[in-house]
């Protein structure tokens, strides 16, 4: 079983929570890559596990990569392997001391990498169900436990609220889902579609409807979204990039996988509704950010709005929307990744990043460190040349052409495009405040020792910062590196609804 | 694949490649600013190899790679060569070597030149895919990049508070309009099914369309190239980006950025010129330019920002000749004015580059007869002026002439806006004209008995000297190129040349004339009399203003709203769900003091809750 390698490893980690912080890296290291290349393994050459597991339920234990979860099994594989090398960077377990050991906390990575990997393989609704749970708890221990060592308070609030807001998410997904398949009689995605086209059109909307609301609080959607900001800014680093990079994928992933696939006449029936939560989130977001003051929270809200072009484009209901939501589901995973690690770093040298702060420039005092945060924001205003671009574009595209209510969706890609421009000026305003002015401040200037000081990124830090970085250079210049991949899958997908 | 295929491919792999390799020198900036430059050369041969195998029109196409099909959408990925695209692409390669030349020097001691090199030659690049794209979507990434190395570039000096204003301002100004642009774009590929751009040409041209929705497209490509454009009513961020370094303003008035919609349009002429709503659209706003961008020149305190609005008139002048052409005669005429206001205004930025070293400043007070420092300051401002003032036989005026013609034509023959351009043109002639010779006036005036300005330092090195040179050499004779029939150009009547003769000399008498009624010798000073109508014309007519208080102001303000909103009344659903929870809870455990069950009713109850309070959130 080819994530074997995942779950064995971190299986040891929890079990031998008292290994030393050195050993327990090394590791997860370990498991982490071994893990990743097997995962990159099997989208290349496509192995198939099909057992039966709960005959009596027709619940199958089957796994399989297609050119939909291909490019976000790679994604995730090497997110993982980067969230566990940045242990080595930054310590959530000795920055709070009493929290937990390193052991737990790299164990915790690692298993919500291995459960994002099992639901994006999954072959079979009830078992993408249960990977899909499977995240959840990791997440919560590594919120509650690792997260920002400054508030318990607002620990526990977030990973409550977190906790709370995906459990029920969760809860109506599960209605969804066994609605569906007692309905349909199969659990395999696979045959789900043709056996589900029987449907009438009340119960096919009945089950978009559950399982839309379900997984859209995990993109999340506008307004089922403020989980989101307040989980990113007190989760350490790793646990913001995987939350941005995976956990919201599997949101997106699963819209595709479960409403789009099975129930298409009943998602396009909500399918408007869905677009227009989409670009209000959209505009929502990128408001919020031109007035936000914590970056960590602006980069989440920016996150709100990128997931806004991503649900636009599925709301269309075409070949083109769809892959216009699956290269930008990849592209804000790689750009959003990015931007986390920076402010994640910032966070850790500064103590806080209030933008109303008063900092030496990154320009100045560390040119790496400033030059990976202006890439980061060049793509995230969706500069052309980089990976936020296509997706948002395409999207544009997708939702002026779209399969139903055209007017609706037309009237959407106009304000989808304002939100564009949005974009620009937040990202702006965050490089005018971080990134560019002098290296010493006017009101400290006289006091050498009052400034914060700011190292630049060194080995392993950059290193994920070049991974990150090159991956979004590389979806930008070549976008069909990953439209290639999902092309066919795509016409299958749209073409066996129909 | 042909001559001219190989050609356009290098003109845009060179500049990136040489771009990143710059950057990756940056240690030793010496070594990468003379590789950039080296980059550059190399560009300038092998666009006149270019000129030499220029392809006829509409057999030239260059694939990319396969066309990709996303959905029902082809992306053909298609570079493409012309006569008048070989043309434009040697005076883009000819002006971004001059102003790397230029930047070695006036740059030497600046410790971010190799950024600054490699930005100037990735925003080369991205023109040059601009020039040659000949798919919608490589166009719009080349305008986009091009934006994004503007903010740069302007920004250079990010040290200086003025300057990272000005780029903020540049970028979001362009940004907004380019809203506009991207839809246009959208609305032509989604209708053709394609972003090639002969798919998109054929499409929307044929009778078959309807003409409200061709216009309405092409009228937000040309909302979108009025902001790059910097046209009304977006003109304002054009002269607040001469804070950047003036090799950077060079690249992006003469040959690039402000330049890059009129090759646009002119690739989409054959629909351009079918959809009036958007002519006049373009017609009226380029009017409207011309003539309020020439006034303030003739109004601005500071002579670098005299040469940014001058640029502002001069784009105006190359829109109005698409607003007015008629089918029969084509984008050339505008083509061609962009090739000659590349040369002469590269001509003049660089000069006044070099000025600024000897003045210390860009004011027109300290540049007060700083001409006088080289003979070749001397010509090359005076060409670089005439030029500009469109007089007969230098390149500034062949080309402002068949613009001239070019309206003229579309007045009496096509409709349109032609009557409004062409009386806007004549009273932008008399207005340049003025301001030119008001800038010559004060930079070539005579310096006070006594003072001299031989000083070694601040002679610029050989090789600028030769760039400035070849330059002033292309303003006098460029007209030439006329002869190699690259542009598609028809003659002009010398009625028209004698009229324009007269415009220009009423125009500068008037100022030559004014001079005498002044103290300091600056003829501006008659015509900008009380300290206010300067505050007013530095000032760009308050439009700084008019922006931040209709735009920024209300935008801000609905942020904050959004954010209240956000926190008080979306969150505030998840907190009273988690409060009434908490509550029930309570209530149950007093209800059920001492019994076993009471925790898992308080469960129940809770989760009952929360999927109501979810419940009530997702149909609010």
């Amino acid at each position: 079983m080819l994530l074997v390698p995942g779950a064995v490893g971190l299986w040891l980690v929890t079990g031998g929570r008292a290994l030393a912080p050195s050993t327990a890296r090394l590791v997860a290291l370990v498991a982490a890559s071994v893990g990743g290349a097997a995962a990159v393994a099997a989208t290349v050459m496509r192995p198939v596990v099909d057992r039966a597991w709960i005959p009596d339920l027709g619940v199958r234990w089957h796994f399989e990569v297609d050119g939909v979860s291909a490019p976000l099994v790679v994604l995730t594989a090497v997110i993982g392997v980067l969230v566990v090398a940045h242990a080595f960077v930054e310590q959530p377990w000795a920055d709070a001391p009493g929290s937990g050991s390193a052991a737990t906390y790299l164990g915790a990575l690692l298993l919500v990498v291995a459960g994002a990997l099992a639901a994006f393989s999954a072959r079979d609704a009830v078992l993408f169900f249960l990977a899909f749970e499977v995240v959840l708890v990791p997440m919560w221990v590594l919120i509650s436990r690792y997260g920002d060592r400054h508030g318990a308070a607002a620990r526990a609030d977030a990973s409550a609220r977190f906790i709370l807001y995906t459990a029920v998410g969760s809860t109506l997904m599960l209605v969804g889902i066994l609605l569906l398949v007692t309905r349909a009689g199969t659990a395999d995605l696979g045959e789900l579609p043709s056996a589900a086209a029987g449907l009438g059109l009340g119960e096919q909307t009945t089950i978009a409807l559950l399982l839309t609301l379900g997984l859209a609080v995990k993109v999340p959607v506008f307004p089922l979204h403020t989980w989101l900001p307040a989980a990113h800014t007190t989760a350490p680093t790793a646990g913001s990039v995987l939350l941005a990079a995976v956990l919201l994928k599997l949101g997106t992933y699963g819209l595709v996988r479960l409403p789009i696939a099975n129930v298409p006449d009943g998602f396009a029936r909500i399918a408007p509704v869905l677009a227009i939560a989409g670009v209000v989130g959209i505009l929502w977001g990128g408001l919020i950010c031109l007035v936000e003051r914590d970056l960590k929270r602006l980069i989440a809200f920016s996150s709100v709005a990128h997931m806004g072009f991503v649900v636009l484009a599925l709301a269309s209901g075409t070949e083109t929307g769809l892959q216009a939501a699956l290269i930008g589901n990849i592209a804000h995973g790689v750009i959003s990744a990015l931007l986390f690690v920076i402010v994640g770093g910032l966070k850790h040298r500064w103590g806080s990043v209030d933008l109303a702060v008063v900092r030496p420039a990154l320009r100045e005092v560390s040119p790496r460190l400033g030059f990976a945060l202006i890439l980061g924001l060049a793509a995230g205003l969706g500069l052309p040349g980089l990976a936020g671009f296509w997706g948002e574009f395409l999207a544009l595209l997708a939702a002026w052409n779209p399969a139903h209510h055209t007017g609706i969706l037309r009237t959407c890609a106009v304000i989808a495009a304002v939100g564009a421009a949005l974009a620009a000026a937040y990202s702006l305003r965050v490089a005018r405040v971080v990134w560019v002015g002098d290296a010493v401040p006017d009101d400290v200037a006289g006091d050498p020792d009052a400034a914060p000081s700011t190292p630049d990124a060194r080995s392993v830090e950059l290193a994920v910062m070049g991974v990150l970085g090159t991956a979004v250079v590389a979806i930008g210049v070549a976008p069909f590196l990953v439209l290639s991949v999902t092309a066919d899958a795509v016409t299958a997908l749209v073409g066996g609804g129909r | 694949m042909n001559g001219a295929l190989w050609v356009a491919h290098l003109l845009v792999g060179i500049p990136v490649l040489a771009s990143v390799l710059t950057l990756a020198l940056r240690r030793t900036p010496a070594l990468a600013a003379l590789v950039a430059t080296g980059a550059g050369l190399v560009s300038v041969v092998v666009s006149f190899v270019g000129m030499a195998v220029a392809p006829t029109r509409g057999v030239n196409l260059l694939q990319l790679r396969e066309p990709l099909r996303v959905g029902s959408i082809e992306m053909p990925f298609e570079l493409g060569s012309g006569p008048s695209t070989v043309a434009v692409a040697a005076v883009v390669a000819v002006v971004a070597a001059a102003v790397l030349v230029f930047t070695r020097w006036y740059l030497a001691d600046d410790d971010r030149l190799a950024q600054f090199a490699a930005t100037v030659l990735l925003f080369t690049a991205a023109m040059m895919l601009v020039v040659h794209a000949r798919d919608l979507v490589l166009t719009l990434v080349g305008w986009e990049v091009m934006g994004w190395c503007s903010y740069l570039l302007i920004g250079h000096w990010s040290r200086k508070e003025s300057a990272r204003r000005a780029a903020h301002k540049a970028f979001l100004v362009t940004r907004v309009a380019d809203i506009a642009f991207v839809l246009g774009i959208v609305i032509l590929a989604a209708g053709a099914g394609s972003t090639g751009l002969d798919a998109v040409v054929a499409h929307w041209s044929e009778g078959g369309v309807e003409p409200w929705v061709r216009s309405l497209a092409l009228a937000f490509v040309v909302i979108g190239v009025l902001g790059k454009s910097a046209q009304f009513p977006f003109q304002d961020w054009l002269p607040d980006a001469m804070e950047g370094p003036t090799p950077a303003s060079a690249l992006i008035h003469a040959a690039t950025m402000v330049a890059a919609g009129t090759v646009v349009l002119a690739q989409l002429f054959e629909v351009l010129v079918v959809a009036d709503g958007a002519r006049w659209l373009l017609g009226l706003a380029t009017a409207v330019t011309m003539v309020g961008a020439a006034v303030l020149a003739l109004g601005q305190s500071d002579l670098k920002r005299l040469l940014a609005w001058s640029t502002v008139s001069q784009v105006a002048i190359m829109l109005s000749a698409l607003a007015t052409t008629t089918k029969e005669l084509g984008p050339d005429p505008a083509l061609f004015h962009l090739w000659s206001h590349a040369v002469f205004k590269s001509l003049l930025f660089l000069t006044i580059g070099w000025l600024s070293v000897v003045a210390g400043s860009t004011l027109a007070v300290a540049l007060r007869g700083s001409a006088n420092v080289h003979q070749l300051a001397r010509v090359a401002w005076l060409f670089g002026l005439l030029a500009l003032a469109g007089a007969p036989f230098v390149v500034g005026g062949l080309s402002k002439e068949h613009v001239i013609t070019t309206a003229y034509e579309g007045a009496i023959g096509a409709g349109g806006p032609g009557v409004i351009v062409l009386a806007a043109l004549l009273v932008t002639v008399v207005l340049t004209a003025a301001y030119a010779t008001r800038a010559h006036l004060v930079v070539a005036a005579a310096l006070p008995d006594g003072e001299s300005l031989d000083d070694e330092a601040r002679m610029p090195s050989a090789p600028v000297i030769v760039a400035l040179a070849v330059l002033t050499v292309v303003t006098v004779v460029g007209g030439l190129v006329l002869l190699t029939g690259l542009f598609d150009i028809h003659g002009v009547s010398p009625w028209w040349m004698l009229l324009t003769v007269v415009l220009i000399l009423i125009g500068g008498g008037t100022v030559w004339s004014a001079r005498s009624r002044t103290t300091d010798g600056d003829p501006r000073d008659a015509f900008v009399r009380t300290p206010r109508q300067r505050a007013l014309a530095d000032g760009g007519l308050g439009f700084d203003t008019a922006y931040r208080r209709v735009v920024v102001t209300p935008v801000l303000g609905l942020a904050r709203v959004v954010a209240f909103l956000d926190r008080e009344v979306v969150d505030g659903y998840v907190r009273g769900a988690a409060a009434s929870a908490g509550i029930a809870g309570w209530l149950t455990e007093r209800g059920h003091r001492r019994e076993a069950a009471s925790g898992g009713v308080a469960l129940v109850a809770l989760g009952l809750l929360v999927a109501a309070g979810t419940a009530v959130l997702a149909w609010r």
